[in-house]
């Protein structure tokens, strides 16, 4: 199986080759001949869908079989591992996950290809890019990292997958990331392939939005994810640590948020052409640094693989792509010029680009921060480290900003608005957020106790601004729908969204960001207490009290645990039991917390079992965490109003309207008309 | 009239992020302690370790609490860490010497990223109004098909 396994990537590396060439020399010709060469392309291109995934099914097989001759299962797997997390071992590792990686990349160009009809040249060309990256990948997954290599002798039983990646949402984890990375490899090829052959319009953008959408759809899901599963592995409390690797996910994330935006002036207006363009090379880029990170162990993490020579390969990719980004570029700049200019500062698309500047601005300073330590060796001969209370200095203030615009942006029209506009839609938005700070207020937040306080209490504010302003552009449109089709206003909302798929399902996303950050904001208010608890001990945290009824402990084939049960009161009342526990798993011996939480929407009461003291006692760690359950609500709402803007508009029922008939109705209007 | 809106609220926020400081050992623990890293490569912040055992944090702690009420200046206690740990136990830079760049590369390219596009609109206005496109008065009629047009084709 291992034979079989390196020629099926071997073979995938000649057909991308095949692929590579033959498009090239396909896209030089007019004549017949050029046809039959491109679709010799195009068929090598897919069939090396079919070689990779004949080398990817090969390493499960060998997984699932225990065929612990093969260096990668032995170091990755081993005999009493669960069907599960032996298949999840594929992406376990470096080398299997660069094999999980181009085989991803070999399917995101089979569907690319097998739909060539959208537009066979330019979908030609995109396929060329994508070949000239599938080369890269198989010749790492060939030569640098063969995932197939052979141990001196065979061992009777593997080393064991690592503990902390035994846990359900880690099998689902990472090939979500890597969607999303991979994903923006489809708009970078059909952008580059456009400026190539000097496409007229905007056709590659509506080619791509699609698949732009739900490779960030993936990344959104991939990064919350892996903020669930370090919140529920880790034990440390949080589901963010500002680790290079989680900021390594970040960046294309932000970038790629920032061209959904921008692209709509492109479509829209004709506007920022060439910030398009470089948006979506720079977003492909940096989804090869956040590989680059993981791969390379320039930068120490909890997540990256073992320090090697890989990072050398993607560094002189990285340089490939920027010198033949910039050259094409510079060729075909004169093709970018833009239709129309800026005429308001107060205008949607000004809000667009403030938008834009912020999201870029963000990622630059996370990219500061993970690269800090490297520059700081090279200046000063040391690292010196960053960590969250940098981050949560510089990047609070950005957040807050964008926070303002996503609650603004939409009462801007295109073109120009006037401050009465402004003023006359903002009024009701305004008003509930100052009601809101003052309830806070009220309700006990002080935030001019602690610069905590006061960002949480700023940030609960903005999350009711653009509550509101969301809440008053369904209500404004579908009150204008209820009066043209009858019914009621929820109806009116509906036919809304159906006729506007891509405008308001991108307003559920803001909301769903929107009660991502009121979770976020939480995270002034948490508690946590820690202490040795021996029976019937009793540990007081916030509203809570903890009595330990009992330890146990167990012994499985994997591990051995620890587990204490406790008894949970709140203000006294009796409400169930938890149960954390430590396990160690037997291969390496490493300690893993299988952490106990009580979820609820006001606070998680999360406990973890730390181990025992110098007496025996067990040391039970309990925190209160606030709100931490909007942080995944408003991730569902993000993947719901994600789904929303991909389907398909209803179409439009007209019907005929005077002048006077509209002059009327202009100030039902919602604002911002135009999105 | 927006300048001096601008004015007050940047005084208002100076304000209550200046009053809001709490001097206290104990919000000084917590804030000193928040920049400082276990050293026993388990990657967690000095305050959240939640090794049994571990063979760092513990005397960390202790040092810390010590040096709290030794010294005035949280950036002395932060040196004192830095001496003795390593300079890899404070994860928040400096905010003076090569370690300021850190905390001024952000801002500074927020700064000129909002500095361009201001400079850009401007360009783009002036020469909106050079090819006589600006400042032409709105005829009634055509702004009413517009609306039509926008209603038509977005809601």
């Amino acid at each position: 199986m291992p034979l079989l396994g390196s020629f099926c990537l071997l073979f995938a590396l000649a057909l991308a080759l095949c692929s590579f060439v033959t498009g090239i020399l396909a896209a030089r010709r007019q004549d017949a001949k050029g046809i039959r060469l491109g679709e010799i392309a195009r068929r090598a291109g897919m069939a090396s869908f079919f070689a990779v995934s004949g080398g990817a099914l090969a390493l499960t097989w060998a997984a699932l079989n225990n065929d612990f001759s093969v260096a990668y299962i032995y170091h990755h797997t081993n005999k009493v591992l669960p069907i599960p997390y032996k298949i999840a071992a594929l992406w376990s590792g470096q080398e299997g996950s660069l094999l999980f990686w181009a085989w991803l990349l070999a399917g995101y160009g089979f569907v690319l290809r097998f739909r060539h009809k959208v537009d066979r040249k330019l979908t030609a060309m995109a396929s060329i890019i994508i070949a000239g990256i599938q080369i890269f990948f198989l010749l790492i997954v060939n030569f640098a990292a063969n995932p197939f290599g052979i141990m001196d002798t065979i061992p009777t039983d593997g080393a064991g997958l690592n503990q902390l990646l035994q846990y359900p949402e880690m099998v689902i984890h990472p090939p979500m990331l890597y969607l999303g990375y991979v994903g923006f490899s489809v708009p970078f090829a059909f952008a580059l392939g456009a400026l190539i052959l000097r496409y007229p319009g905007e056709k590659w953008i509506h080619i791509t939005r699609r698949w732009t959408m739900v490779t960030w759809l993936f990344l959104t899901c991939g990064i919350a994810l892996g903020s669930h599963w370090a919140y529920a592995v880790l034990g440390w409390g949080g589901y963010w640590g500002w680790d290079p690797v989680e900021n390594a996910s970040l960046f294309p994330w932000l970038s790629g948020t920032a061209f959904l935006h921008s692209v709509m002036m492109q479509e829209k207006r004709g506007m920022m052409k060439i910030w398009n363009v470089w948006l979506i090379f720079i977003t492909f880029m940096l989804t090869i640094v956040g590989t680059l990170l993981t791969r390379s162990g320039i930068i120490s993490s909890v997540h990256a693989f073992a320090q090697s020579s890989i990072g050398e390969w993607f560094w002189w990719f990285l340089v490939v792509v920027l010198v033949v980004c910039s050259y094409v570029f510079f060729k075909q700049r004169d093709h970018l010029k833009p239709e129309n200019t800026m005429e308001s500062l107060v205008s949607r698309e000004s809000s667009f680009l403030f938008n834009n500047l912020l999201l870029l601005g963000a990622c630059f300073t996370i990219l500061c921060g993970t690269f800090f330590p490297i520059l700081s060796e090279w200046v000063r001969g040391y690292k010196i480290n960053v960590g969250p209370p940098f981050y949560n200095k510089v990047f609070i203030p950005v957040g807050l900003i964008l926070l303002f615009l996503t609650a603004i942006g939409p009462l801007l029209a295109w073109r120009k608005t006037s401050m009465g506009s402004i003023i006359r839609n903002f009024r009701v938005p305004a008003i509930l957020s100052l009601l809101t700070a003052i309830g806070l207020i009220v309700k006990g937040v002080r935030p001019l106790h602690d610069t905590a306080q006061f960002f949480s209490w700023l940030t609960l504010t903005m999350a009711m601004m653009i509550s509101a302003t969301i809440a008053s552009e369904f209500i404004r449109g579908g009150r204008v729908l209820q009066g043209k089709l009858g019914g009621t206003i929820f109806g009116g909302m509906y036919h809304l969204t159906r006729r506007n798929t891509r405008r308001y399902g991108g307003y559920i996303v803001h909301f769903g960001v929107a009660v991502l950050v009121i979770g976020i904001a939480g995270t002034a208010f948490n508690l946590e207490e820690e202490q040795p608890m021996a029976l019937h001990a009793k540990l007081q945290v916030g509203r809570y009290t903890l009595v330990n009824q009992s330890t146990t402990q167990d012994d499985t084939p994997r591990y051995e645990s620890e587990a204490a049960l406790l008894d949970v009161y709140k203000d006294g009342q009796y409400m169930g039991q938890l149960a954390p526990e430590l396990r160690t798993y037997k291969p390496n011996d490493q300690p893993d917390h299988i952490v106990a939480n009580h979820s609820t929407l006001q606070e998680d009461l999360y406990v973890v079992y730390e181990g025992r003291d110098s007496e025996g006692s067990p040391v039970i760690k309990a925190h209160v965490n606030r709100l931490v359950a909007w942080v995944w609500i408003g991730v569902w709402i993000v993947i719901l109003g994600t789904g929303v803007a991909l389907v398909p508009n209803a179409a439009q029922i007209k019907s005929p309207v005077t002048v006077a008939e509209v002059l009327s109705a202009k100030q039902f209007q919602p604002a911002g008309v135009g999105k | 009239m927006m300048k001096k809106i601008a004015q007050v609220t940047v005084m208002a926020v100076a304000l209550i992020l200046l009053t809001g400081a709490d001097n206290s050992d104990a919000a000084r623990y917590q804030k000193v302690g928040s920049k400082i890293m276990c050293t026993c490569s388990c990657g967690q912040m000095l305050l959240q370790c939640n090794h049994v055992g571990c063979p760092n944090s513990g005397p960390m702690v202790r040092q810390l609490q010590a040096n709290i009420q030794k010294f005035s200046s949280d950036e002395d206690v932060l040196k004192w860490f830095r001496d003795n740990w390593g300079v890899t136990a404070v994860v928040e830079p400096a905010s003076h010497g090569f370690e300021l760049l850190a905390w001024l590369m952000p801002p500074g390219a927020l700064a000129l990223g909002f500095g361009v596009i201001v400079l850009v609109v401007r360009n783009w206005k002036r020469r909106l109004v050079a090819v006589g496109m600006a400042g032409v008065p709105i005829d009634p009629q055509i702004e009413a098909f517009r609306s039509q047009a926008r209603r038509e084709t977005e809601i």
